[in-house]
């Protein structure tokens, strides 16, 4: 119950939302709120009465399991996903109408916003809970179809459609990585089940490697360098997506994976030393780039590649005060980044700029959105009486354990967010007035207001958050010393870091005139050569190839199936050259009872000679009915009643259904097809090599499997002894609907799509361009016509 | 065509059908099972098609129905197939048991093997009907309306 | 009879590739029928024994056919008559599009049409 009723909630809220939609945008509104409202009250009544866990077993013959779990790790982030969504649906209630009214566009397009982001809501839920990586990955995948059409919510702007379908490309691809992944992991352990796994997990190159694609899938995820560059694209969004986005989902589902499989990294320190590298340089590389960006939004989704970096490395260093530190720092970094997001929203709402440089001033119309947003910075860049800080001092403390060097990086890279955190807001706040000065509506900073009261709180009673944390990483790491963030007003290492990280920031906010351009020109130099141009060239490369497959293709059709019967000719040939064939080969005996097989064969076989000559179609029909009656009749001697009755009742319905499409053809142009030009005689001979090469090497495979029937008993007679339990006499008829009944199920699902390619090939809506396309298709071929002749001549 | 095989078309219509049940019924204890059944209905509703064109047999018989019954059997055969996994059983385990009594209609056995071929029957029926119809449909509109 | 069968098999499969190969659509419709003719036949030909038919109640001391071949056969047989469908509706729907079954026509007008788009692209 303290499982499913959060899980419901959460998965049922798209529903609920869709189904208020139908009285208008606002209740639509209302209903998501509240849903996840209480989402979020259902995950902390569940973590209050100790968590628990769900196991439903949906389809046991196949191993496949409903697990989910309310523990430490799932109530942080169900807690993250599901109250970041209230803030951010508060005001995304204001935000949408304004920003749909902006765009022209009907009052009613905010429904599906709402029903996304609980959707992304309940993807982020069932994703914390699950046990199972197969469940892991639906919702995994969830997340990033949820994020797909957020991203592109504005489709009618060709940059958020294209910023889209590169975020869905690229989580696309952290995905397959993930199912590489998960899928070794069976392989190894026997079980998707992740407590299991971890259970029998031993070190070893194929742990490692399943865990290092897990963790890369993780990695891309949360936009780590050198796979960072879809996050600030996303940033196309509308800001409450982005700023849920960055915070609570999506993004965190990637860190929130490298906890979940903690364990299974543990064992591989050279894993953990990879992670260190990709952390720390996304740390410095996000840092470096946020001081230069203009656009607020790309200022914080810098901001958000280098602060998950700071999660990473702090994972990565794999001591106690790292991993608790991990899971603090999210808290800390969501309820931050949420509000600077949503203060970014609310400033460019109101003054319609969204530059730093055309921005200043701004603390005199917005009082209260700058100390909010203040505080809220104050936390993301550390300072004391914030919750931000003990995120530092667990930071420092985890690097310190590993050495100086650590603890160097780890002060440099807290000083580079100090700047860049006080170069967004002085830059929007303080300073000469520039842009209009315009009064919020309420809603547009309430929730911000809310954000920023939980940092302060954070700052003074860090208790609860860190309860959660510890609980947090608990889950991953089995042996946790209890590590308690408290303010220490002495001369410990971490106090004298964070001083140093003060002083460090100030002298970067100072010397910015000094940097700026080096600064600038590395961030043009990475636009330029970095893994943004490989994802585009990559992209122009496979439609290229793509294109150059179809003209391959549909060129000429008969080079095509001459590619295909050629090379299987030359591996068929190479098979036979290489295997030994003495004695392989049996000529078999013909006794006098099988005369009428004999003779339906020659039937056949003079048949099927005789199709090839005909210039007219009808006597190509009869002569393929003779070969097919003649087979019915070697079916029907050899013991096959059932193949024979099917084969003739075939026969006939193909006959008649090949004699009726022939009737829609025009006399002419059949009467054309077999007079019309004779092929040149290069062709005709290539054909005629083709036809007896292939028919060569059928003979000689055919002849060749014939000779060797198989040693050991037949699946058959085991079939045949088992008929009668099955409540069966025809043998055949048991083995297509019992024994091997899943051959049979594959084969009317062929069926079924057959008949809906007919339908659609042959359906009675004619397409309306389709008398136009004739019309110039007919002038087209006149020309081809004459080409060819000039040609053939 | 002649009134004559117009009235032997129309009188072959059930006994055909009743050929294909038979044939479907009997699948388990004799030659035949759900294809053969199949087409040898299609084959009455063809002869249809040949006696009275057309747009008589379409208004006559309810063609238009034939995706849908095509597709009603997949969802039969399918769920037969994939029904037991929810049991935790192996696809397709059929019941009664192996072994286990069932029930007799006259000497027919009933149990879940036959609900699988009538699944195949009805989606083989509606294959090889909805082919014919929609080509007889294109022959329409080529030849102008005039019957086949 | 190995020989035969092999033989039999050669001949629909030969002929199957060689109509495949030819000019016009329906040809190459004749021979996909062909060559899968030759597959069921191999199929069948691959049974372990051959004797009486596969149905209770068995004859006493006789052979009897192998049930298993006839099964894939008769699901090769269906899956062959639904492509054959979709293939000769597929080939009417051509030529409702580009009023020939002629491949080499139609190749010739595809290569027209990948022109003409690219033309309108660079427009």
């Amino acid at each position: 119950m303290t499982v499913l009723l959060p899980l419901l909630l959460a998965l049922g809220a798209a529903p609920v939302v869709l189904v208020a939609g139908v009285l208008g945008a606002r209740p639509a509104a209302w209903a998501s709120i509240v849903m996840a409202a209480l989402a979020c009250g259902a995950t902390l009544w569940g973590r209050w009465a100790g968590g628990g866990a769900l196991d439903v077993a949906w389809a046991p013959s196949w191993g496949l399991r409903l697990t989910f779990a309310l523990d430490g790790l799932a109530v942080l982030y169900a807690l993250l996903a599901t109250g970041i969504g209230v803030a951010v649906l508060l005001y995304s209630a204001r935000y949408l109408p304004l920003h749909l009214e902006h765009q022209g566009r009907p009052a009613r397009d905010a429904i599906r916003f709402y029903a996304l982001i609980v959707l992304f809501m309940g993807a982020m839920v069932g994703l914390v809970m699950a046990q199972d990586l197969l469940l892991i990955f639906v919702f995994w995948d969830l997340t990033a179809i949820a994020s797909y059409y957020l991203i592109g919510y504005d489709r009618h702007k060709a940059e958020s459609r294209a910023a889209a379908l590169m975020a869905l490309l690229v989580t696309g691809i952290s995905a397959v990585l993930l199912l590489i992944g998960l899928l070794l992991l069976q392989a190894l352990y026997g079980t998707f089940a992740l407590p299991a796994i971890v259970e029998r997990a031993t070190p070893g190159p194929a742990q490692t490697l399943a865990a290092g694609l897990i963790a890369a899938g993780a990695l891309v995820k949360s936009a780590q360098v050198p796979a960072h560059f879809w996050l600030p694209r996303a940033m196309a969004a509308p800001t409450p997506v982005s700023a849920y986005l960055h915070s609570a989902a999506m993004v965190a589902a990637g860190v929130f994976l490298l906890g979940r499989i903690y364990p299974l990294l543990r064992l591989s320190p050279f894993l953990l030393d990879l992670l260190l590298v990709v952390g720390l340089l996304s740390m410095i590389f996000g840092s470096v780039l946020a001081l230069t960006r203009d656009v607020l939004k790309q200022i914080l989704a810098y901001s958000t590649i280098a602060q998950y970096g700071y999660v990473v490395v702090m994972l990565s260093l794999g001591t106690s005060a790292g991993v608790v530190g991990a899971a603090f720092y999210v808290i800390a970094h969501a309820l931050a980044k949420s509000a600077l997001f949503l203060t970014a929203g609310t400033v460019t709402e109101v003054t319609g700029e969204d530059r730093l440089s055309r921005l200043g001033g701004q603390w005199r119309g917005l009082p209260v959105l700058a100390a909010a947003s203040g505080v809220a910075a104050a936390g993301l860049g550390a300072l004391p009486l914030t919750i931000g800080f003990f995120k530092d001092e667990l930071f420092f403390k985890a690097a310190l354990e590993r050495g100086w060097p650590f603890a160097a990086l780890a002060t440099l890279g807290a000083a580079l967010t100090l700047a860049y955190v006080w170069h967004f807001w002085s830059g929007i706040f303080l300073g000469p007035l520039r842009g209009e000065a315009g009064r919020p509506p309420l809603p547009l900073v309430a929730p911000i207001v809310a954000l920023g009261l939980l940092v302060a709180v954070g700052g003074v009673a860090v208790a609860p958050a860190a309860d959660l944390a510890e609980a947090a990483g608990r889950v991953a790491f089995a042996d946790l010393q209890p590590v308690e963030p408290a303010y220490h007003l002495d001369a410990r290492p971490e106090n004298l870091l964070a001083l140093a990280t003060y002083a460090l920031a100030a002298t970067i906010i100072a010397a910015r005139p000094r940097w700026f351009r080096l600064a600038a020109a590395t961030a043009r130099l990475g636009e330029r050569v970095g893994p943004e141009r490989w994802y585009a060239a990559g992209l122009v490369r496979l439609n290229r190839s793509s294109r150059a497959l179809l003209a391959l293709e549909v060129r000429d059709l008969r080079s095509r199936i001459a590619t295909v019967l050629v090379p299987t000719a030359v591996l068929v040939a190479i098979g036979l050259w290489a295997t030994p064939t003495e004695g392989a080969f049996r000529v078999g005996r013909i006794t006098v009872t099988d005369l009428p097989t004999v003779l339906g064969l020659l039937l056949a076989a003079v048949g099927a000679l005789v199709a090839t000559v005909p210039r007219r179609p009808l006597t190509l029909i009869l002569a393929l009915s003779s070969v097919g009656y003649s087979l019915a009749a070697v079916f029907a001697f050899l013991g096959a009643p059932d193949v024979a009755l099917v084969a003739v009742l075939i026969e006939t319905i193909l006959t008649l259904l090949f004699l009726g499409v022939l009737a829609l053809f025009p006399a002419e142009l059949l009467k054309d097809q077999a007079v019309g030009p004779a092929p040149r005689p290069s062709l005709r001979w290539r054909n005629v090599g083709v036809g007896l090469g292939a028919g060569a090497f059928a003979f000689a495979v055919g002849w060749a499997t014939l000779s060797q029937p198989a040693a050991q008993e037949s699946v058959a007679v085991q079939h045949i002894r088992l008929t009668p339990a099955a409540h069966a006499k025809d043998v055949v008829t048991a083995i297509l609907a019992d024994f091997r009944g899943l051959d049979t199920m594959g084969e009317i699902t062929v069926i079924a799509i057959a008949l809906l390619g007919i339908a659609a090939l042959l359906g009675r809506r004619e397409r309306p361009m389709a008398s136009d396309e004739r019309r110039a298709t007919s002038d087209e071929r006149a020309s081809g016509e004459e080409k060819r002749r000039r040609e053939g001549r | 065509m002649t009134v004559l095989t117009r009235v032997i078309a129309r009188l072959l219509l059930p006994s055909t059908l009743i050929t294909a049940i038979a044939v479907l019924v009997k699948g388990y204890g004799d030659v035949g099972d759900g294809f053969s059944a199949a087409v040898i209905a299609a084959f009455g509703v063809l002869l249809q098609y040949v006696a009275f064109g057309h747009r008589a047999a379409a208004r006559a018989l309810p063609l238009r129905a034939m995706p849908a019954v095509s597709f009603a059997g997949l969802l039969l055969a399918l769920l037969v197939t994939f029904g037991p996994v929810l049991r935790g059983q192996a696809p397709l385990a059929h019941s009664p048991a192996p072994g286990a009594d069932v029930i007799y209609l006259g000497t027919l056995e009933l149990h879940t093997a036959l609900v699988f071929d009538l699944g195949v029957f009805l989606l083989v029926f509606g294959f090889a009907v909805g082919a014919i119809d929609l080509i007889a449909g294109a022959t329409d509109r080529e030849r102008g309306q005039g019957p086949l | 009879m190995i020989v035969l069968f092999a033989l039999v098999v050669a001949i629909l499969f030969g002929t199957g590739a060689y109509l495949m190969l030819k000019r016009d659509l329906i040809r190459v419709v004749a021979g996909i029928i062909l060559i899968s003719n030759a597959v069921i036949l191999f199929i069948i030909a691959a049974g372990l024994t051959r004797g009486r038919a596969p149905i209770y109640p068995l004859p006493e001391g006789e052979p009897i056919s192998d049930p298993l071949v006839q099964a894939m056969a008769l699901t090769a047989i269906v899956i062959s008559f639904g492509i054959t469908a979709l293939l000769l509706s597929l080939v009417y729907r051509v030529y409702t599009t580009r009023e020939t079954v002629d491949k080499e026509d139609l190749s010739l007008a595809e290569a027209e049409d990948e022109r003409q788009l690219e033309v309108e692209r660079r427009a």
